[in-house]
């Protein structure tokens, strides 16, 4: 049986994954039934639910043999971040499963410490928009957990948002290796690998994990940031 | 097993939170429930509804919502036919919300979308109230954010916009004359109250668009921002004049003046466009003064005049339950799911 994992929190992204996984908590073998990934930073709500349908019909899935809804709950701009959230949130009501939300930085982070030391720490930046990050900082919550098995992770700072000067400023990435797309936006400042993005899969296998934990995963999102608001001025005059 | 006849409408372009059930019957349409949550009290305040604070309250309270509506109806989500939701127009980040919400169900119940527009819902919900339209009507749609005028030849798929707001909302000119009287926003509903004890006759306010000149381009058009500003100027200058202000003959004169070309400009429409049923619909047929007013001019006219209780005309599920449930009375196809919504919807367009 396969559950349903999406992330809007940078690309649109879907995969469904089979729950339960097949073998050992290998990041090689972390059971991508079908997955669909559109680079577009807008008209996440408008994308989502084709794609939902594409991967179901691509491994002939039935929506109703879904056996959970697995969704990153950021941190990202707010838009696209709550079409995916909402979309969760609506479908595995509509489907009466579970629905899990996994903060999606932290996928990267496993992501990036699989292949790592024992000891490694990650630094995971993405694009904030407006000239600033998303940033956490990562590492493995037991040391224990051979290379090459997906970890689970700790944060040891944020998430959080910020500028790259101001992280730099602050030694965020000191002693970490730099990860995750908003590596590429201002390598003067923090440089590191791009490539590593938010696998649903990864969210998936995580959830799954905390799920047989019997951990709590509640789909709020992740803005870091208020509403840009201005309270009312008071009222100008018509008359000279 | 999903019930053809049974329809899930959602309603998010601003900042309410609608969802409404509605059974599709041969010859009516039924309300089966209506849930709304309201994040106004979040956008007092400011004085005006903040897009992303409406946009985050909309995206918890959706499923609760959807759980409320379900369960005051004892109906279960399986057995919903189709899920119709508002496409515009409203604001972007609610609308997108609402949209997302109603994808995800339709594909995880397997049914239909429908995508709405939401002016020609507050049209629409008066068929659950009044019965199911005549051949043609004429449907005023006033609130915050829109004043039109629309011939309606069929609801789902006939609609024709005769004329507009040129400047502000009728909505809008009571929220910002309500600003400048000091009153709470949002303004109506105070002005409303003060204009009950006061004298519509006592100032003579002007009435927009309603000039000779202005009937060959404007006859089926309004304008407020010029009332607005004439109440500013006489509310400056008895302030200047270090004279009271009559908040009661002024809340009173400038419902007058609103109502007066709203129910004028809309019964010479109906005369014009030979049609003999007015449909009155949007937050601002709350107003008390437009509808004593058009109620008595409609009579005098011989125009029969349908206006939902105030409860149907805010921003609700009901009035997408009730258009989505005329558009699958229809058999009109599906919405697409990449459907996208649009801020700037046209009124020509039911559906997506």
């Amino acid at each position: 049986m396969p559950l349903l994992a999406l992330d809007t929190s940078a690309d649109i992204c879907v995969s469904l994954v089979a729950d339960p996984r097949p073998g050992p908590w290998l990041a090689s073998t972390l059971g991508t039934l079908a997955s669909r990934r559109v680079v577009e930073q807008r008209r996440h709500a408008e994308l989502l639910a084709p794609m939902i349908e594409e991967v179901l019909g691509e491994a002939e899935v039935d929506r109703r043999d879904l056996t959970a809804v697995v969704v990153g709950t950021g941190p990202a701009p707010f838009t696209g971040l709550r079409a995916g959230l909402v979309t969760a949130r609506t479908l595995a009501l509509a489907l009466g499963v579970p629905v899990h939300g996994v903060c999606s930085l932290e996928a990267v982070a496993a992501q990036a410490l699989t292949d790592l030391d024992a000891a490694a720490e990650v630094l995971v930046v993405t694009d904030a928009r407006r000239r600033e990050l998303y940033a956490a900082r990562y590492r493995r919550r037991d040391p224990a957990t051979p290379r090459g098995e997906l970890p689970e992770v700790v944060a040891l700072d944020g998430p959080l948002v910020d500028s790259a000067v101001a992280l730099q400023e602050r030694g965020a990435a000191q002693g970490a290796t730099v990860v995750g797309a908003g590596a590429a936006l201002h390598p003067e400042h923090l440089a590191g690998d791009p490539e590593v993005v938010v696998d649903p899969a990864v969210l998936a296998v995580l959830a799954l994990r905390r799920a047989e934990r019997g951990e709590s995963m509640p789909t709020e999102p992740l803005y870091l940031r208020r509403p840009d608001v201005t309270p009312s001025a008071g009222r100008k005059r018509v008359s000279g | 097993m999903p019930d053809a006849s049974l329809v899930l409408g959602i309603e998010t372009s601003c900042d309410e939170t609608g969802v409404a059930l509605a059974r599709i019957h041969d010859d009516r349409t039924e309300l089966l429930v209506d849930a709304v949550a309201s994040s106004v009290d979040e956008h007092a305040r400011f004085g005006g509804i903040i897009p992303e604070i409406a946009s985050r309250a909309h995206l918890e309270a959706m499923v609760p919502t959807i759980q409320r509506a379900l369960g005051e109806a004892d109906v279960d989500l399986g057995q919903v036919g189709a899920v119709a939701v508002t496409a515009g127009p409203g604001l972007v980040g609610p609308l997108t919300v609402g949209a997302a919400a109603a994808k995800a169900l339709a594909v995880g119940l397997g049914v239909p979308l429908h995508g709405v527009n939401h002016v020609i819902g507050h049209a629409a919900v008066d068929e659950m109230v009044h019965g199911l339209f005549p051949e043609r009507v004429m449907a005023l749609v006033v609130s915050g954010g829109h004043s039109s005028l629309l011939l309606v030849d069929d609801v789902a798929t006939d609609v024709t916009e005769l004329g507009h707001t040129l400047d502000d909302a009728a909505g809008e000119a009571f929220d910002k004359v309500g600003r400048l009287l000091g009153l709470p926003y949002p303004g109506g509903p105070h002005i409303d109250r003060l204009a009950r004890e006061g004298d519509p006759g006592a100032i003579r306010f002007p009435r927009g668009l309603t000039a000779a000149k202005d009937q060959a381009r404007h006859a089926d058009d309004f304008s407020f921002s010029g009332l607005k500003t004439a109440v500013a100027r006489w509310v400056e200058a008895r302030q200047d004049a270090g004279q009271e202000i009559p908040l009661h003959d002024v809340a009173a004169s400038f419902a007058a003046a609103v109502a007066d070309v709203l129910t004028a400009k809309t019964i010479a429409a109906c005369r014009r466009h030979e049609v003999d049923t007015l449909v009155i619909g949007g937050g601002f047929s709350a107003n008390s003064q437009l509808r004593e007013l058009a109620t008595r001019r409609c009579a005098e006219a011989g125009i029969t005049v349908r206006i939902p209780p105030i409860r149907y005309c805010t921003d609700n599920g009901a009035m997408i339950a009730a258009l989505g449930a005329a558009v699958v009375r229809r058999g009109l196809p599906a919405s697409p799911l990449d459907l996208a919504v649009d801020s700037s919807m046209p009124l020509t367009q039911v559906t997506v």
